[in-house]
């Protein structure tokens, strides 16, 4: 119990400093990677908690992919420092106020003695051949089978959202089709036009005039 | 192991049909080359059209739990789900002449507005605090997108990223709430829930801690004061066909949240958050009646109206008896019904690139339109409750419950705040009727949206006349009388 | 369950220290004498031309956000593999339903073109 306990603070105590520095550091892209920071700390709560497989994928899908696209993100805007900070001094009181407050309220709410553990008694520690996946499995595609499939739903959602708020045909851009390249035949590649002869620019000019003399670009 | 059977899938058969419907409708979508989308908008409607159908069949004031208690079909869940069905079919209708008008036709504002539709369907039969989330962040993710539609708009990108900053902080609020609750009941099944904290001890902290981020979280999602901030810029930021979705339709849902949160898994803490809710109601009567008036902008007035709107809801809520629920009910449906005919007016007056939006477009609109003037005369005097419109039934029905409860003082405040309130409609129709126009152009329209208009102003009169049908559904909800329609 | 994890926790310790004792060799041990050219910025030669920061296509975002939807859509094929074989044909049932709907996804993604390049 001794060595756990040890990991949990120093774990929380990563976690506390790396999302101080998120919010307190000047560089967003500093942010971005403090965050990151966050993300593997709590990773490695859940782990504590022997949540598994959700430690698994808050490290696969947070860190690897969310991360990613909030680094995009911050590389995409050009964020002016100045103006981001602008406020902030006159913001600071009225934000300490409100922080202070919210952590004396939960420092007094949100102690063990409230929460009625001794109803729930001591939680048991599973041996090593626990398998927390197939837990979730289990839960998830019986009892929760409902939310499960309205959880695809907000995910098609969110297809359909980001595509109509962010595609943009550009006109003008030239892209290749290759159906039609591998089509194409020898009639369409060549257009012989009949055309009279021209005459050379330092003979008499003519009187009649030329026939067909453009060739169409393809 | 305990799999879901055929009586599961029936009950929820409403909400399986409309999402495959749905993702049918967004493959129609796709492959129609109508730039008017005329198919895509009669399959959204027929979507709706099945809903209402599959509801009506399965009517009844039986309670069925299906899929392990995280689904309820209840009287309260069909009736609302009606409601939704009818004000989004109304809500498509203003909103594709609105579309055609400004030239803006996509058919994605109807398939995520089906989406939305769904979201508000299973926030209204959730049973459970997961589904109920769910829900809820399906409704609210379609609307972030249709506010943010009018993609080259800086003022509807604002719009989009106010409303989306601060919905998901509400949502954060409303998760923490939640997982205190879990902490002190042990559960997210709103029955369990219900049961651990009628034998709780009523002074238990961890549950009023819970519930207060609750009672946060849903005074965001409704626009209640203090957690209205985002409402006027998400009203006027946004197209007015979106804004007269989300100002009206997803109100019920909001309702169903309430209800489903606050009475079926928080009841036996009534007198925590009656507390709570009748500071939300006091304030947002006032901040709401009292700002509106000085706006220019007819859709930002339209929001603080909104605001106050949702004051007088809450009082019907927070009174803690069956009536009172009923009589909040019926308040969100007239809401619902005002709120809609106010904006598919504003809708009808709009043109290519220009929204009919500020106090001076409807200056005069009387000579221009009488029959248009009239509809929005019925709307203004039924939205300030001037009786015998719509409106003033749902006040009265509203103020009778807190009476009754004891909380005297409060309808007295709830009186001189909606006098307050009636200045600023009666000051649009001294607008419409007593200015010379500033604005010329010819009021165009459809026949459809003629006649929906039309009617909309029609049944805020004859229901106002004849309350009883109206009023009399709404009490069967809560009263559990057999009901029978048609 | 935790013990399983314990190797993990070893190399983490093991990679912290040496890349913490690494440094500092390199601190220590390095001859240290600063001076402003050394510190400046330096392009093949020449003064930076411009910020290294450049603005990214927003087409970049949305391939990165598809990306995210099909990766959470990933996440839940695990535990279902894992009690594919105790539930049994309801799993997959459940599974079918849960890719289909986001198989509409990928249809309207095509159809769209959102994953054309141009």
């Amino acid at each position: 119990m001794g060595i756990e306990k040890f990991l949990f603070y120093f774990f929380a105590a990563i976690l506390l400093v790396a999302a101080t520095l998120v919010i307190t550091v000047r560089n967003p892209v500093r942010a971005a990677l403090s965050l990151v920071l966050a993300f593997f700390a709590s990773a490695a709560l859940w782990m504590l908690l022997e949540a598994e497989f959700l430690a698994l994928v808050l490290v696969l899908v947070y860190v690897g992919a969310v991360m990613v696209l909030f680094l995009f993100v911050v590389m995409m805007i050009d964020i002016d420092l100045a103006q981001v900070k602008e406020g902030f001094s006159r913001m600071l009181p009225a934000g300490i106020a409100v922080a202070v407050g919210l952590v004396v309220v939960m420092a007094v709410v949100v102690g063990p003695e409230h929460f009625g553990l001794e109803g729930f008694g001591e939680v048991p520690r599973h041996g090593a051949d626990y398998n927390n996946t197939r837990e979730l499995g289990m839960a998830l595609f019986t009892t929760f089978v409902y939310p499960f499939e309205l959880a695809a739903l907000i995910l098609l959602v969110a297809i359909v959202a980001a595509i109509a708020l962010t595609l943009r045909r550009r006109p003008g851009t030239r892209h290749q089709n290759p159906a039609e390249q591998v089509a194409v035949n020898a009639a369409e590649r060549v257009r012989v036009v009949k055309m009279a002869a021209e005459p050379r620019d330092d003979a008499p000019v003519p009187t009649a005039e030329p026939g067909e003399s453009k060739e169409e670009p393809r | 192991m305990n799999l879901p059977g055929t009586q599961d899938y029936l009950a929820a058969l409403p909400e399986i049909v409309v999402a495959t419907l749905a993702c049918i409708v967004l493959l129609i979508d796709l492959w129609s080359n109508d730039r008017e989308r005329l198919l895509t908008w009669l399959a959204t409607q027929f979507t709706l059209l099945v809903g209402i159908v599959l509801i009506i069949v399965q009517l009844s004031t039986d309670v069925t739990y299906a899929f392990a208690g995280t689904y309820v079909k209840d009287i309260l869940s069909d009736v609302l789900k009606l409601f939704i069905f009818i004000g989004a079919g109304v809500a498509f209708l203003y909103m594709r002449e609105y579309l055609r008008i400004h030239n803006e036709m996509k058919g994605e504002y109807f398939t995520l507005g089906l989406f939305a539709v769904l979201g508000m369907m299973v926030l209204a039969s959730a049973s459970h605090m997961i589904t109920l989330y769910l829900g809820l962040e399906l409704l609210s993710l379609s609307l972030y997108a249709l506010v943010a539609m009018r993609r080259d708009s800086a003022q509807s990108a604002e719009a989009a990223m106010k409303y989306f900053m601060l919905g998901a902080i509400a949502s954060g609020m409303l998760l923490y709430g939640m997982s205190m609750i879990y902490g002190a009941t042990g559960s997210l099944d709103l029955r369990e829930v219900a049961d651990a904290v009628a034998q709780a001890r009523s002074d238990d902290l961890i549950l009023i801690f819970g519930l207060v981020f609750i009672v946060a979280g849903i005074a965001f999602k409704l626009g209640a004061v203090p957690f209205h901030m985002w409402a006027p810029d998400v009203y006027q930021g946004a197209p007015t066909a979106v804004t007269l979705f989300l100002a009206t339709v997803p109100k019920l849902a909001a309702f169903a949240m309430l209800m489903r949160l606050l009475v079926d898994g928080l009841g036996p803490l009534h007198d925590q958050w009656q507390g709570m809710l009748i500071i939300l109601a006091v304030l947002s009567m006032a901040i709401g009646n009292l700002v509106a008036i000085a706006q220019e902008n007819i859709r930002r007035m339209l929001a603080y109206s909104t605001i106050s709107h949702v004051g007088f809801l809450l009082l019907g809520v927070l009174s803690g008896t069956d009536q009172g629920y009923a009589a909040a009910l019926f308040y969100t449906v007239v809401y619902m019904i005002m709120g809609l005919g106010a904006f598919g007016v504003l809708v009808m007056l709009g043109r290519a690139g220009f929204e009919a939006d500020r106090l001076s477009d409807i200056k005069g609109l009387n000579q221009r339109s009488p029959w248009l003037a009239g509809v929005m005369l019925v709307m203004m005097f039924s939205m300030a409750g001037v009786p015998p419109f719509l409106g003033f039934w749902a006040k009265f029905a509203v103020l009778q419950e807190v009476v009754a409860v004891g909380l005297v003082w409060l309808a007295v405040a709830a009186v001189v705040f909606s006098i307050i309130g009636a200045f600023y409609y009666l000051r649009i129709v001294k607008l419409i009727y007593f200015d010379e126009a500033e604005e010329q152009a010819p009021i165009r329209g459809s026949s459809p949206m003629r006649v929906m208009v039309s009617s909309n102003g029609l049944v805020v009169l004859l229901f106002g006349l004849f309350p009883a049908p109206l009023l009399g559904i709404c009490i069967a909800v809560f009263t559990r009388i057999e009901l029978v329609i048609g | 369950m935790l013990e399983n994890y314990l190797p993990i926790l070893i190399f983490m310790a093991v990679g912290l220290i040496m890349g913490a004792v690494v440094m500092a060799i390199g601190y220590l041990l390095g001859p240290q004498r600063p001076d402003s050219e050394k510190g400046s910025a330096y392009e093949c030669g020449f003064e930076a031309f411009e910020d290294a920061r450049m603005k990214f296509d927003v087409r970049y975002y949305l391939v990165a956000i598809l990306f995210i939807i099909f990766d959470l859509e990933i996440a839940f094929l695990f535990p279902w593999a894992v009690v594919l074989g105790e539930i049994g044909l309801f799993a997959l049932g459940a599974m079918a339903i849960f890719l289909l709907i986001l198989v509409v996804g990928f249809i309207y993604e095509w159809k769209k073109g959102a994953l054309e390049w141009e």
